[in-house]
């Protein structure tokens, strides 16, 4: 009995770490300012820029994936990811959305993909940009 | 009375070190979509020697058997105070604090393994991302406490712990031993592991579309 009782107090200690998040809707307008927050306190910003977003978006930066590996030179159609053949839905938000809705996921998948792509983090002034050229999408 | 005598047969020790070099990779791979594949192949492989695991914790040798190290939880409290104060027994196989380390490592291995399984298929949304995270992470935790258990019991009993896993033996008493070594399913193994991961990228390499299906890019639909 008491071996039972060791296995089962194992097993309550895993299952108490599973604590869960909750999570918190925003809209994009909320993920711009706070991107226009970020980019204000490094010294030479003037704005956002959609044409910029759409050249850093298309473009590779040393490795060899761009974020059009992925989501295709087009955000406003499905993408596939370029390993694992996946369907990945629309990024522009004016399409889909359901994008920059989860502060969660907007900074995983932008820490994951930058990392990939740009092997090292965004900067606020590039997630701006990206932000503002995916907003052209779907008008 | 002691002679160098066996103690890990064979399996054992190539389930042992297959599983830290299936590990470390698993997570080295785990925060890129470059290595996607990689990750998953890594995290198959790990599902593969659990269930061998599994099998042998039954039908294996002496050491091996789940009955050796499946100490009461009085057993446990009382090693972990005569180890406090220095003064822990020796054991020939796994010691009780060691053990919990271990069965919770082989759980956490079933349920990181399972719940990376499901996510891959787009079953169980944000919970089972977040499972998968929260089993890893702890995995990783007890694989730390695992490593310096294995540091302090080989330095309390002056013996090497680590070597006593590659090459399976100790030096202990000659009726503690255990004859049988199973090499050849050893061999087999290795041969099993080896074949997975070459056909795995051979796989993967050609046909990536057909080989992963057309599931949904999970994260990406909620
Ligand atoms: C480099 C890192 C590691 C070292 C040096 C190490 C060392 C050892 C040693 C010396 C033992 C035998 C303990 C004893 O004498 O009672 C052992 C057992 C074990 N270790 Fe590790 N270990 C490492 C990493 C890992 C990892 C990453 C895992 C799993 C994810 C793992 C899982 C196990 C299991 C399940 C056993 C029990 C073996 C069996 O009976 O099948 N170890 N380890
Ligand atoms: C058993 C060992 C495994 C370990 C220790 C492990 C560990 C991890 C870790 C640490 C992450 C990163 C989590 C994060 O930071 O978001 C991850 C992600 C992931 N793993 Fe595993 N994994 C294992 C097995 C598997 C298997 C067998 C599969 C699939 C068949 C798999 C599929 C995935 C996927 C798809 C992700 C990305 C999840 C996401 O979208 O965030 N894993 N894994």
């Amino acid at each position: 009995m008491s071996r039972i009782n060791t296995l089962l107090v194992l097993l309550l200690v895993v299952m108490s770490g599973l604590a869960v998040q909750p999570a918190c809707a925003e809209t994009f307008g909320q993920f711009m300012a706070e991107f226009a927050r970020s980019a204000k306190s490094s010294p030479g910003f003037q704005s956002f820029s959609a044409a910029n977003g759409e050249q850093f978006f298309k473009s590779t930066h040393g490795n060899e994936w761009s974020c059009a590996s992925c989501h295709t030179e087009d955000p406003a159609n499905s993408g596939k990811h370029a390993k694992t053949s996946k369907v990945i839905k629309p990024l522009a938000p004016l399409v889909n959305p359901e994008r920059f809705t989860d502060p969660t996921k907007v900074e995983k998948w932008f820490k994951r993909n930058c990392n990939d792509v740009l092997a090292r983090a965004c900067t606020p002034q590039e997630k701006g940009d990206v932000l503002t050229y995916l907003l052209t999408i779907g008008k | 009375m002691s002679e160098r005598i066996q103690v890990w047969d064979v399996p054992t020790r190539v389930f042992h070190w297959s599983m830290v070099l299936s590990f470390c990779g698993v997570f080295l791979t785990s925060e890129s979509e470059r290595y996607r594949d990689i990750h998953v192949m890594l995290g198959y492989t790990m599902l593969g020697l659990i269930a061998f695991r599994v099998l042998w914790g039954f039908m294996g040798t002496r050491y091996a058997r789940f009955a050796s190290f499946l100490f009461t939880s009085g057993e446990v409290l009382t090693y972990v105070s005569a180890l406090a104060r220095g003064r822990a027994e020796r054991y020939v196989g796994h010691n009780p604090a060691g053990s919990v380390a271990i069965w919770l490592l082989l759980f956490l291995i079933i349920g990181s393994g399972a719940s990376g399984v499901l996510l891959f298929q787009d079953i169980g949304g944000d919970m089972m991302e977040e499972l998968h995270e929260v089993l890893s992470f702890a995995m990783l935790a007890v694989v730390a406490v695992h490593i310096a258990g294995v540091v302090v019991s080989s330095i309390l009993h002056r013996e090497n712990l680590v070597s006593a896993m590659i090459s399976g033996t100790k030096e202990a008493a000659p009726e503690a031993g255990e004859e049988r070594s199973y090499a050849w399913l050893g061999v087999i193994m290795l041969l099993a592991v080896v074949t997975f991961w070459a056909g795995y990228s051979a796989l993967s390499a050609m046909a990536p579309a057909e080989f992963a299906g057309h599931a949904e890019q999970r994260d990406d639909d909620d």
